[in-house]
């Protein structure tokens, strides 16, 4: 070796060696040391936020200290109540639900119990309740919608009409337009339990808010007609019967589209205009085969009309070609 | 359990064995609460050669060590030996410079990077500067000379350097674990403070830590290291040469060695045989007492004489009170004191742990482990002090005044 090359500027010491190692040299302990490191790094960071986040929060909750403030606004009385609902709920339900005494004072309510007031009323999902000084008190809920009704009648009472929202909670319903109560369907082939002093949830409650939805906004004119909707056959064989002020009984299955369904049976209907047999029963839960059950205009002398698929006759048999549904405008006129 | 308490980690990456330490240091005291062992692979000579083997079987006494332990160590203390370990000596000189001739601080710092000041070959680096005492005009300061009254101010260091590469595998193995290596510290030294007294190294004394691969060596004098070094040469050595010599593999040979082996020739009888195995077993054969003595003997005699050739003229009996002091796993080899004191002139001994240590590890295998946890220890101490004194009031003021 020259001498040139053998010699350097400066000496340098073990420490000037880089002490990284890929992790692919590194052993399995060892990355998994890395990898806790890395755990152990976050967990603290995640730590000191949480504890930022308690320091800030208690800041807040000693800020609302009703101590620390003045007299004055502990003494301001509630003079005014604001609702914010997206219902047909109103003022005055609020003040009866409510029944805030006339001298109560805003920091002397208990915001837990009004909410807990509100909430009795099975009509409202949720709510918040605020303090907004110096004087009023602003609820905010949120309502069920119903989806269809029923008649209750519990032990020793008159029997009464109750409405059933889409998650299945019957409630008595106030403040609902009379129009829109009678346009409702009635619903049937449930078994009501009592839970407390409330009824418990119905069960399928979801797939009828489902139909009745598709229907209300699809095919109106159908779903005007709709008398009784029953679910006695959908626990079992997941079907639902819905009977019209015609006489006509239509079932549909849960398991396939109910735009679909409801178009075969539009275009069923659209089909069919002899009046001397007159359609009793339309079975849309069996695919696109459909089979049909025709009555006859007489009462007395109704007669059933109904043909196995084999025959290929092709009136009482209707098979329709599969649609699919991208092809469908979901908003047209059927 | 105290806030100042450290867990201390010590790991010597050796031809044999992997031995791997936990400490926990208390600011006061020093508990050794886990050890891990592993049989060394992939490691010659004091060098990784196999980069995965040395580092499967570095974790495993890593684990074990943490395991035992029931802690986690964040950082160790690695012992550095291997036969490109080299040292110089370079010592440099300067005129005092207040007019009163009173050594001052910064006389201390400009004549200590004087003397380490050295440039070293191409792909070399330095393990360890190791500081001679200072002479002030001649006359022996062995502590710091500030305030002391002089013309001309020395000191000298002995360096300790070696090749970059394998310096980087010992602690790429260790990192590959995700831990940091602290500091390297020389077999040697870290073996030699194990087994050297105080006063020993004060009146000069040799240790000598012979391994299954190197053997390390320290010259104390006056209290501090003179020289250090390393011989290529082990354990492993006397079992290769009786496995040549008596055609034999290299388990056999190693067990005959244990069994049999002697630095210093006792058998007279040439017809005195001993077994191989000694259970009658196929294949066990006798072999003359003799024969294994003369080939351990003429190893240990040979190894003996090679360091004290790399001492030179550094090494003297008269200079060396304290003697020769063996250590090391194959220090055990009977009769070895006895070769080592005929080829230095000098008492010689095997070397014992200080009292303190748990008589598991009182082997001299784990001397070296031992002393780098030691000097772990002390670097903690020395760490805390600093930071103690980096931290107060007072010299924050200082700072301050001299900045302004």
């Amino acid at each position: 070796m020259s001498k040139d090359a053998s010699v350097l500027s400066e000496s340098r010491s073990w420490r000037d060696i880089p002490q990284q190692v890929r992790p692919r040299a590194m052993s399995g302990e060892g990355r998994r040391r890395l990898v806790m490191g890395v755990v152990r790094v976050m967990a603290g960071c995640g730590a000191l936020a949480l504890v930022g986040w308690a320091v800030w929060q208690m800041a807040a909750v000693m800020g609302e200290n009703t101590a620390a403030m003045p007299e004055e606004a502990k003494s301001d009385r509630v003079k005014s109540l604001v609702l914010v609902t997206d219902g047909v709920l109103d003022k005055n339900w609020l003040a009866r639900t409510l029944a805030i005494p006339a001298d109560a004072t805003l920091m002397g309510l208990d915001l837990d119990k009004m909410r807990r007031k509100v909430m009795e009323d099975p009509q409202v999902s949720s709510v918040s309740v605020l303090r907004s000084f110096p004087d009023t008190l602003t609820v905010r809920i949120s309502e069920r919608s119903p989806i269809v009704r029923m008649m209750a009648q519990s032990a020793g009472s008159a029997p009464e009409m109750m409405f059933v929202s889409r998650d299945g909670v019957a409630f008595r319903g106030t403040g609902f337009d009379p129009a829109m109560v009678a346009s409702l369907p009635w619903v049937d082939g449930i078994k009501l339990e009592r839970r407390g002093t409330s009824i418990a949830p119905v069960d399928g409650m979801a797939a009828v808010a489902n139909l009745v939805s598709t229907a209300r906004l699809e095919a109106e004119g159908l779903y005007r007609t709709w008398q009784v909707i029953s679910l006695a056959r959908l626990a079992n064989d997941g079907q639902i019967e819905v009977h019209t002020r015609e006489g006509m009984k239509v079932i549909f299955g849960t398991k396939e589209d109910y735009l679909r369904q409801i178009a075969r049976l539009d275009l069923l209907i659209d089909s069919d205009k002899d009046p001397t047999r007159p359609i009793r029963e339309v079975n849309l839960a069996l695919g696109s085969q459909v089979p049909v059950t025709y009555g006859t205009a007489a009462p007395t002398l109704g007669a059933q009309a109904f043909v196995p698929v084999t025959t290929g006759s092709p009136k009482p048999m209707i098979a329709f070609p599969s649609i699919s549904t991208p092809s469908i405008d979901p908003h047209r006129e059927l | 359990m105290s806030s100042k308490t450290t867990f201390i980690g010590a790991v010597e990456i050796g031809t044999s064995k992997v031995t791997a330490l936990v400490g926990e240091y208390t600011g006061r005291e020093i508990v050794i609460i886990g050890c891990g062992e592993c049989a060394s692979r992939g490691v010659i000579k004091g060098s990784v050669v196999d980069y995965r083997a040395a580092t499967d079987c570095t974790h495993t006494a890593l684990e074990l060590a943490e395991r035992d332990a029931n802690e986690r160590v964040d950082h160790v203390y690695l012992a550095q030996s291997g036969g490109h370990l080299e040292g110089f000596y370079n010592e440099a000189s300067v005129n005092v410079k207040a007019a009163d001739n009173m050594i001052e601080a910064d006389d201390i710092r400009t004549v200590c990077e004087l003397a380490k000041a050295k440039d070293l070959p191409l792909g070399r680096m330095v393990v360890h500067h190791i500081r001679r005492p200072f002479r002030v005009d001649g006359r022996l300061v062995p502590t710091s000379p500030e305030n002391l009254v002089g013309q001309k101010l020395e000191v000298g260091y002995w360096t300790v350097h070696g090749q970059e590469q394998r310096l980087a595998d010992n602690i790429h193995v260790i990192r590959g674990f995700n831990l940091e290596v602290r500091e390297l510290v020389l077999s040697s030294l870290a073996s030699g403070h194990m087994v050297t007294t105080l006063e020993e190294r004060q009146n000069g004394v040799l240790a000598i830590d012979i391994g299954a691969g190197t053997t390390d060596f320290v010259l104390y004098r006056n209290g501090a290291p003179h020289t250090t070094g390393v011989v290529a040469v082990g354990g492993g050595h006397f079992t290769n040469d009786l496995s040549i010599g008596l055609r034999l593999t290299e388990p056999q040979a190693e067990k005959l060695k244990l069994r049999f082996g002697r630095a210093v020739v006792q058998a007279r009888d040439k017809n005195d045989k001993v077994w191989l195995d000694g259970n009658f077993s196929i294949g066990d054969r006798q072999f003359p007492r003799q024969a294994i003595e003369s080939i351990t003997s003429a190893r240990a005699w040979e190894l003996m004489e090679v360091v004290k050739r790399r001492l030179g003229n550094a090494f003297s009996a008269d200079t060396c009170a304290g003697g020769v002091i063996l250590t090391g796993g194959s220090a055990k080899l009977p009769a070895l004191a006895e070769c080592a004191a005929k080829v230095f002139g000098a008492p010689a001994r095997l070397g014992e742990a200080p009292s303190w240590v748990n008589e598991n590890l009182r082997d001299p295998g784990y001397h070296t482990a031992l002393g780098i946890l030691y000097y772990g220890v002390s670097a903690q101490g020395e760490r805390a002090a600093a930071s103690r004194r980096k931290g107060g009031f007072l010299s924050s003021v200082t700072r301050l005044f001299a900045q302004t």
